[in-house]
């Protein structure tokens, strides 16, 4: 827990510092290439409403107490509040990063788990290469070559968005209309994040296969069945609830480029365009966001794996 | 304890009864991917109803991978068996899936080596003992666990009801063997295998074990196979005996006629180079020169042939066969066997080259321990408190002395490895002081280091394998500036020479040498630092006793030419016994006894000392094991140690009222002679010491 609170301070004391440590007039940027027409009591006014005009640790203070009210400010360039911004972005992010991350960790829990038992044979060092092959695939390319066949030549799935523009659609057609925009970054983000899981799966199993105690078992007399989901999987799983835990706090952060890609509507389009448009504020209220799912996603895998090695509980 | 009431071997135990395990003719090997590795070479050996049947041998010699075939665990591919292994006359090789399932466990069990790897981490320990019952008898849970609670308290777990659910890293080393062998026994099996299943343990908890397997081989009527590298245990426990190397039997018979008329020059080697309690010690061991290999190509002829003493004419023109050399079914592979005279001649002793250091020369101390203290705070919890500590070291003084050897002997937990770790500036005392020659000890790097060097138990892992060899011996030359970039190959050339391996080996890297050369190596690293003080932390318990002979004999040759004090830290009280000078019993962080080697061994003073003595096998057939007595339980945890005497909690002889309030201080109860016990030197005035008596 200690380790949780250290990071977060880090995290918003670096966040707080990083722009104000950039060079230039911080009214450059809130102002833009407008900044040489202001009049000073105009300078004056913009510095006392953001508050640049208060000592640095009081800054500091207030930006704390604006991060527990949940106020991040206001977009340079659609001054909305940011924070509604954000609250309108995640459902999207959550809806495809959530899905894609579920089937990667089926997908490559099955697979790494059949590859381990049939090690050695053809089947397992085909998939194996195979794997390999689909981890080697830059994400972009594999989206535009989704977006190119299913889209373009077959006219199959919506190339972009997440809804159809003005389609006012409802009920089950609405709902089809939010699936079948979502399939293709599913699917993308599924095969680039499948190897991954896999490759993991398939070492700590045949690490576990290796162990003096699948030896034990097998001397009692315990069949394949007995030894395989009896002995096997819960000693291997703990390196795979690592990868995914890694994985998931990623997810937020980790989909700027397919987002960008299908013109999702999700956090990871927001930062792009934020980066694009120099929209500090914006930025800096994503990255708070990433290091919070990064957190989120240790702390829940620091909570399951007492569940499932005792020697990790603490008495 | 029934130790004594062990059954008496049967005359010759194939005539009294049909055997219970048949081999005949039993062949391994594996196909690797670079190379096929011939494990068992043609073994045959059969095992009667109730008897113990050792297998002796050395790493490779093929003993494990017999017993796996017969438990049918190697997995093939890689294992390819031929031959036939009949339990009950029953043949076991080619046995269906689901058949070789109901005879696994229920016919044959077997007990491993490590019991902390051998059980599965994250299952209750009962539910483990109660798989196999619920595997062959299709019992409930609940019966299961009732059974075992019933198999934990008949193998000696105290307050079994309360232990059943605990996980295996709860229990110590000697309750996770005893578990294993309760889940061996769950189903009656008829044969049960050990494998070496006392080597990961302490010498005190492997006499326990060996008093439990016989009691209940005793009271199941079992048939076991003990595998093992140790002839000390087996000479305790066996009935028959048969010694493999490289894959072979190279000879088999009864255990008494094995040990007192040995008939093949590898089971005399063997004999021979065990440091023995019950000897005088001689200033060398008798050492089989060589290292056991792998076999790859089909054996043609005498495999040993390169390393015996006996080798001559026609050794090497055909395999030899098992030949009957003796009554009871005594057979030796070994074609000159009736040339071999006393074991003496055949393996001699040799003298130490060099003058050993002698008595007249000043006693020049080099490192100096005063009340050293080392203590690990135990973090736990939000508050990260650091209240509680385990007390590895916890108020050890002692002096190490130039061209002498100081044993430290005690029990895994005792604190020995972080004494010895202490004198290198490995870990920061947390109390008392270390002096090397007057001057106290600095923890930064630097060439001050130079003076003391340390050699680790595992050759394995204690160099870098990424370095060629000559690099790893190098390094403290170039560290040191000990000799300049010309002279530094010169010098690794020489050290390799010291120790005993050939001048080029260091173009070669670490993973090419075996273990015993490996040692070589690690020792020759320290040798080249020129030190004064050299730390061996049990430097040859990972060896193969034919190689631990070797590394011994090298120590102690070096230590005589270069003047170098040591400081020996070992489980083995023989081994250390062999090399010491002097010698201190460390129990929980502290020392509990110290002398002179020969006083030590001779009259030890200390309860605690006096049971690691007992514990101790001893290498001889009908050796009278009934007056021993035996230490019960494990160390306690050094975070928390008992009151008063820290021992009074296992020591057969603690006096109420006395032993477990008022802590003994080390007192010299004769000169050079420090024993720390209320029985050699009682607290005067204490009220118990007047009711016994013990003033006077």
């Amino acid at each position: 827990m200690a380790q949780y609170s250290v990071v977060v301070v880090v995290a918003v004391t670096l966040n707080f510092l990083l722009p104000r440590l950039m060079p230039g007039n911080p009214l450059a940027l809130i102002a833009g290439v407008d900044v040489g027409m202001l009049t000073p009591d105009q300078r004056a006014d913009i510095v006392a409403r953001v508050g640049l005009d208060a000592p640095l640790w009081l800054q500091y203070f207030r930006y704390w107490g604006d991060i527990f009210t949940g106020d991040f400010g206001f977009s340079f360039r659609s001054s909305r509040p940011i924070v509604d911004m954000i609250w309108e972005r995640i459902p999207w992010t959550l809806l495809i990063t959530g899905l894609s991350l579920v089937v990667s960790a089926v997908v490559g829990v099955l697979l790494g788990a059949l590859s381990a038992w049939r090690r050695g044979t053809k089947g397992d060092l085909s998939m194996l290469s195979g794997m390999i092959s689909v981890e080697s695939l830059p994400s972009f390319w594999l989206g535009m070559v989704l977006i190119s066949l299913f889209a373009v030549q077959w006219g199959l799935l919506p190339s972009f968005g997440a809804v159809t523009p003005a389609s006012d659609l409802e009920g089950w057609a609405h709902v089809w209309d939010i699936i079948s925009h979502a399939i293709m970054p599913v699917a993308a983000l599924s095969i680039v994040g499948t190897p991954g899981v896999y490759m993991t799966m398939r070492y700590s199993m045949l690490e576990t296969l290796g162990e003096d105690y699948i030896r034990t078992a097998r001397a009692k007399g315990a069949g394949e069945r007995r030894v395989l989901f009896g002995h096997v999987a819960r000693n291997t799983i703990a390196p795979v609830i690592t990868v995914l835990a890694i994985r998931l706090g990623f997810a937020f952060g980790g989909t700027v480029i397919i987002e960008t890609v299908f013109s999702y509507p999700g956090l990871g389009r927001l930062v792009f365009e934020a980066v694009a448009g120099r929209d500090y504020p914006v930025m800096q209220a994503a990255f708070l966001v990433f290091t919070a799912a990064v957190l989120v996603a240790n702390l829940l895998a620091d909570l399951l794996y007492p569940l499932i090695d005792p020697r990790t509980r603490t008495s | 304890m029934t130790a004594g009431t062990a059954v008496a071997p049967p005359r010759d135990p194939a005539a009294v009864r049909p055997n219970l395990l048949e081999i005949e003719n039993l062949f391994v090997r594996f196909e690797l991917p670079t190379e096929t590795v011939r494990a068992v070479s043609g073994v045959s050996l059969t095992v009667a109803p109730s008897e113990t049947f050792a297998l002796v041998g050395e790493s490779g010699s093929g003993k494990s991978v017999s017993m796996l075939s017969v438990m049918g665990l190697l997995s093939s591919p890689p294992a390819v068996i031929s031959g036939s292994i009949r339990l009950e006359g029953r043949e076991v090789l080619g046995m269906s899936a689901r058949r070789l399932r109901k005879y696994r466990g229920k016919d044959v069990a077997m007990v491993f080596q490590e019991p902390m790897s051998s059980l599965n981490p994250v299952h209750r320990v009962g539910r483990q003992i109660g798989e196999s019952l619920r595997i062959h008898r299709g019992v409930s849970r609940a019966e299961a666990r009732r059974q075992a609670i019933r198999l934990l308290d008949r193998v000696g777990i105290p307050s079994a009801k309360n232990r059943v659910d605990d996980y295996p890293h709860e229990f110590s080393g000697g309750m996770r063997q005893r578990a294993m062998i309760a889940m061996a026994l769950a189903c009656e099996p008829k044969l049960l295998i050990a494998d070496e299943p006392t080597t990961a343990l302490d010498v005190t908890v492997q006499a326990q074990i060996v008093d439990l397997v016989r009691e209940l081989q005793a009271e199941y009527r079992l048939a076991v196979v003990w595998i093992t590298h140790d002839l000390g245990v087996v000479a305790e426990i066996a009935d028959r005996v048969a010694v493999m190397y490289a894959g072979r039997i190279l000879e088999t018979g009864q255990a008494s006629d094995l040990y007192r008329a040995t008939r093949h020059p590898y089971t005399s080697g063997l004999l021979r180079s065990i440091p023995r309690l019950d000897r005088s010690v001689t200033t060398r061991l008798a050492e089989i020169p060589g290292a056991p290999f792998r076999v790859v190509s089909e054996l043609a002829a005498c495999p040993f042939d390169d390393r015996c003493p006996l080798a001559g004419e026609g050794c090497q023109d055909a395999l030899p066969e098992l030949d009957t050399v003796g009554h009871g079914g005594h057979r030796s592979a070994c074609i000159h066997h009736h040339q071999m005279g006393p074991a003496s001649t055949l393996w001699p002793e040799g003298t130490v080259a060099g003058d050993q250091a002698s008595a007249d020369q000043a006693i020049d101390t080099v490192v100096s321990v005063r009340d050293l203290q080392v203590h690990f705070p135990i973090v736990r919890g939000l508050s990260r408190s650091r209240r509680r500590a385990i007390r590895a070291v916890d108020g050890v003084s002692l002096d190490v002395v130039r061209g002498q050897t100081l044993g430290i002997v005690g029990e895994s937990g005792c604190g020995k490895t972080t004494l010895g770790r202490a004198m290198v500036a490995l870990v920061r005392p947390t109390g008392g002081t270390i002096e090397i020659n007057g001057k106290p000890i600095n923890h930064r790097s630097g060439r001050h280091r130079r003076v003391v060097q340390m050699i680790f138990q595992d050759p394995f892992s204690a160099m870098n394998p990424g370095m060629r060899v000559e690099d790893v011996i190098a390094e403290p030359l170039r560290i040191h500036r000990l000799a300049d970039t010309a002279a530094v190959r010169d010098r690794v050339t020489e050290l390799l020479t010291q120790v005993g391996l050939p001048g080029d080996s260091g173009e070669r890297y670490p993973h090419e040498f075996s273990g015993g050369q490996r040692q070589r190596i690690a020792v020759a690293r320290a040798l080249a630092a020129d030190p004064e003080v050299v730390v061996c932390d049990e430097p040859v318990s990972s060896l193969d006793v034919s190689v631990q002979a070797q590394v011994i004999n090298l120590l102690a040759d070096l230590q005589a030419r270069t003047g170098m004090a040591m400081v020996f830290i070992a489980h083995d009280l023989a081994v250390v016994r062999h090399v010491s000078h002097e010698v201190g019993v460390m129990y929980l962080g502290e020392i509990v006894e110290k002398a002179p080697r020969d006083q030590l061994y001779a009259d030890p003073l200390h309860p605690y000392t006096k049971a690691l003595l007992e514990a101790v096998p001893v290498p001889e057939p009908d050796y009278d094991t009934t007056r021993r007595t035996r230490l019960t339980g494990d160390v306690p945890s050094p975070a928390d140690p008992p009151s008063g005497c820290r021992f009074h909690t296992r020591c057969p002889v603690a006096v109420e009222g006395l032993c477990s309030t008022v802590k003994p201080s080390l007192e010299e109860v004769t000169p050079g002679r420090w024993v720390s016990c209320h029985l050699v030197s009682p607290p005067a005035g204490h009220p118990a010491v007047a009711h016994l008596g013990l003033g006077e």
